[in-house]
């Protein structure tokens, strides 16, 4: 089994760097997205409100597999061709951009509406008082349900093998078609899937408590 | 001192403001000055308006009609006349030469007492970060706390809290300081450090305008009483003639008397 371990190695390296490229990538597009639609959920005019909840709530609704094949096989129809690489990047960023939208919007919600008042009080303008008074108390909160979504993002990327991109999950499927191991190089693949996650999580909780001295 | 005649024009000048939430009139044509100087408390029945009222002298509430303004300036609407609300940066220059003291305190948890009374003077008033430390510890002094900069809010009991927000507000050098029941959310015993802190305010001459229960310190503290009932101002005078237990006005009559069987 090492030596069928030894062998894929090589061919791994390459598409597990492609995984943390596309996960890197969605996580950072959709925490800015979701935290600028966030702030818009929150403090927008009315018509904007809505139009973030309907966003949202559409694609929370359907499964990432089908916002993939609706965005590469779908949108071509309407004249936009995205090469698959960013296709998938596209949908797994408009799929986590939701769900950031919800984190921000418990964790700006569950601010006391007092400490907006009190940071207009004092003449903090509306940038300034999300700025200094309402993210650093949110972020205790936005945090652990955030990472979360970080582990949820760098598992969700093995979808991307569906469009024919070599990730992790493509290159371990294409050593088996050589191979035909199965066994091995899955139980490898998901060693690897897991040590990102872990390392993760542990990160997070590292995280979570430096900033636990905020009490309510 | 003004007694709100017009001899003098006053600092801040209420007029004719009225606002409903949906279908209910909280404020009907509300006039009130207050002079430079001055401490002017409002007392009244719950729902009478009270609050709804110093929340619209710094525009944390709009209101439908009328006009507030602060030094001769609209607080929160454009000279244009045409009721245009003002901009963000503008609303908050505003904001800024107003301070507010509220019931439920709302000190910032994450910043310590210094770092609530810094925020203001650094991102507000552009002060460096040595210059706003030296401000704040300056309040903090004055409000007695000077050993607890750097102490956070939840390390602090309520009266602590509370002297911490008079700080953060007057830090700022406001043209008037607004005080929303700053004593309702107090353990009765913390009361006395509190209203001692305002009391030492209007000695030094800062102008003030207050919503309070405790009757007694509105009697000794301020130059004026306004008795607010329905929305409306009901009843404007000196402490001796608004809390006379003899008024023939019946509505203060009845407050006062209600007032008086549930706190003496």
């Amino acid at each position: 089994m090492l030596t069928q371990i030894a062998y894929a190695l090589p061919f791994l390296a390459q598409g597990f760097a492609l995984t943390l490229w596309v996960s890197l990538l969605v996580v950072v597009l959709s925490l800015i997205a979701g935290v600028l639609l966030g702030v818009g959920l929150v403090y927008g005019p009315a018509p904007l409100r809505w139009a973030v909840r309907i966003f949202s709530d559409t694609i929370r609704g359907i499964p990432i597999l089908v916002l993939m094949f609706f965005v590469y096989y779908g949108l071509p129809a309407i004249g936009l061709h995205l090469p698959s690489f960013w296709a998938a990047v596209l949908a797994l960023t408009l799929f986590k951009t939701a769900q950031v939208v919800e984190y921000l919007r418990g964790a700006v919600g569950s601010i006391p509406k007092g400490q907006s008042e009190a940071a207009m009080a004092i003449g903090l303008t509306f940038r300034q008082r999300l700025a200094y008074v309402i993210f650093p108390q949110a972020f205790r909160r936005f945090l652990p349900p955030w990472i979360n979504g970080v582990t949820d993002a760098v598992k969700g990327s093995a979808l991307v093998s569906l469009l024919g991109i070599t990730d992790l999950m493509q290159a371990i499927n294409q050593v088996i078609g050589r191979t035909y191991e199965a066994m091995p190089l899955y139980i490898l693949g998901a060693v690897i899937y897991f040590a990102v996650n872990y390392a993760l999580s542990l990160a997070s909780r590292r995280l979570e408590r430096r900033f636990s001295f905020i009490r309510e | 001192m003004s007694t709100g005649s017009n001899d003098t024009p006053a600092l801040l000048d209420v007029s004719d403001v009225s606002k409903s939430f949906g279908a209910v009139q909280v404020l009907r044509s509300v006039s009130l000055q207050v002079g430079r100087g001055e401490v002017v408390a409002v007392i009244g029945p719950s729902g009478s308006g009270k609050t709804t009222l110093l929340r619209c002298v710094n525009f944390l509430e709009s209101y439908d009609s009328g006009s507030i303004r602060i030094d001769g300036k609209e607080v929160g609407f454009r000279e244009t006349g045409t009721r245009q609300r003002r901009g963000e940066r503008d609303l908050a220059a505003m904001r800024a030469e107003t301070g507010m003291v509220f019931q439920s305190f709302n000190l910032f948890p994450h910043l310590t007492a210094a770092g609530n009374i810094m925020l203001g003077l650094r991102k507000v008033r552009g002060k460096s970060e040595a210059e706003a430390r030296s401000i704040a510890e300056h309040w903090l002094g004055r409000v007695g706390l000077a050993h607890k900069a750097d102490s956070l809010p939840a390390e602090l009991s309520g009266g602590q809290q509370q002297r911490v927000g008079i700080a953060r507000a007057v830090a700022m050098e406001p043209k008037i300081l607004l005080l929303d029941e700053i004593t309702s959310a107090l353990d009765p015993e913390l009361v006395g450090e509190v209203l001692a802190v305002v009391r030492s305010l209007a000695e030094d001459g800062m102008t003030m305008l207050m919503v309070t229960h405790e009757m007694a310190f509105a009697r000794d503290a301020s130059s004026r009483i306004v008795f607010m009932a329905d929305g409306c101002v009901n009843a404007v005078g000196p402490p001796k003639e608004i809390l006379a237990a003899e008024t023939t006005n019946e509505r203060l009559r009845t407050f006062l008397a209600r007032f008086r069987a549930s706190h003496f």
